[in-house]
């Protein structure tokens, strides 16, 4: 090109570095997005709540030590509502004394979680969350999601969605867990 | 051809722009509740539906034509 250098001619000793900070932060991005959910195997983000139908607030701290499930619901999620009886039913037919049933509602107005529980009343605590800031901790992919955190606060089971065929699942791990030693490795 | 300093700042503002107008908020999971009410829902009474669709068939002769088997000849 009479002695200058073509601007479009493609120049690979310049493109490739480029590349490769481009797929960093491609990459970072995806690992950011990703960082959020909590896997089985890490620790729980601990929280603390103000409950439904009593004064004091409850979190994590509270019953720390005890095998503790963790559910995420919404008065306006099918399986949530399908959800809440048969967590009931799991809680009142478990003889351990070390373990705890949080269910934390997200609804953003409370009378709806008020009237849910009206009509299907529960013995759990359940933990008000209008903001959502648990679950944004948490990284929830979908509604319902629940985590079973062993007595050292780590998560040792997550399930998302609702199947009745989890349950038998469900009991069987806090039969497992419970014998297991608070300050087990 | 050698870009200014300048000239790329430019480029560089120009392009995380166009990245911008690319950008959405999505929807998180605990956030759906407007989404999930019942008058939102492509379908909400089927009953309703039901009958529409039996008027709409009956004014244009069309039966079928509505995701029913056929081709809305209005023979079937």
């Amino acid at each position: 090109m009479n002695g200058r250098s073509n601007p479009f001619r493609a120049r690979p000793e310049l493109i490739r570095p480029r590349l490769r900070v481009f797929a960093a932060l491609l990459a970072s991005v995806v690992a950011i997005a990703n960082a959020a959910a909590v896997e089985v195997g890490e620790r729980a983000p601990n929280f603390r709540l103000p409950q439904l139908g009593k004064e004091a607030k409850l979190g994590l701290a509270d019953v720390r030590g005890k095998v503790v499930f963790v559910d995420f619901w919404a008065s306006w999620c099918s399986p949530c509502r399908e959800a809440m009886p048969q967590y009931e039913k799991l809680q009142a037919s478990l003889p351990h004394t070390d373990f705890a049933l949080l269910a934390v509602n997200v609804d953003e107005t409370r009378s709806d979680a008020e009237e849910f529980l009206a009509a299907h009343p529960v013995g759990y605590a359940v933990l008000l969350d209008p903001a959502g800031d648990v679950p944004k901790s948490y990284g929830l992919i979908g509604m319902p999601t629940s985590y079973l955190i062993d007595r050292r606060g780590v998560v040792r089971w997550r399930g998302q969605g609702f199947k009745s065929a989890d349950l038998d699942t469900l009991r069987r791990e806090i039969d497992r867990l419970v014998k297991e030693p608070a300050d087990a490795p | 051809m050698r870009l200014s300093p300048v000239a790329r700042l430019v480029g560089l503002v120009a392009f995380c722009a166009a990245l911008g107008a690319c950008a959405t908020t999505p929807v998180q999971p605990w956030e759906r509740a407007h989404l999930a009410r019942w008058d939102m829902r492509w379908d909400p009474d089927s009953v309703q539906t039901a009958m529409k669709q039996h008027a709409y068939f009956s004014k244009e002769g069309s039966s079928g034509a509505i995701g029913a088997a056929g081709g809305g000849c209005g023979c079937n």
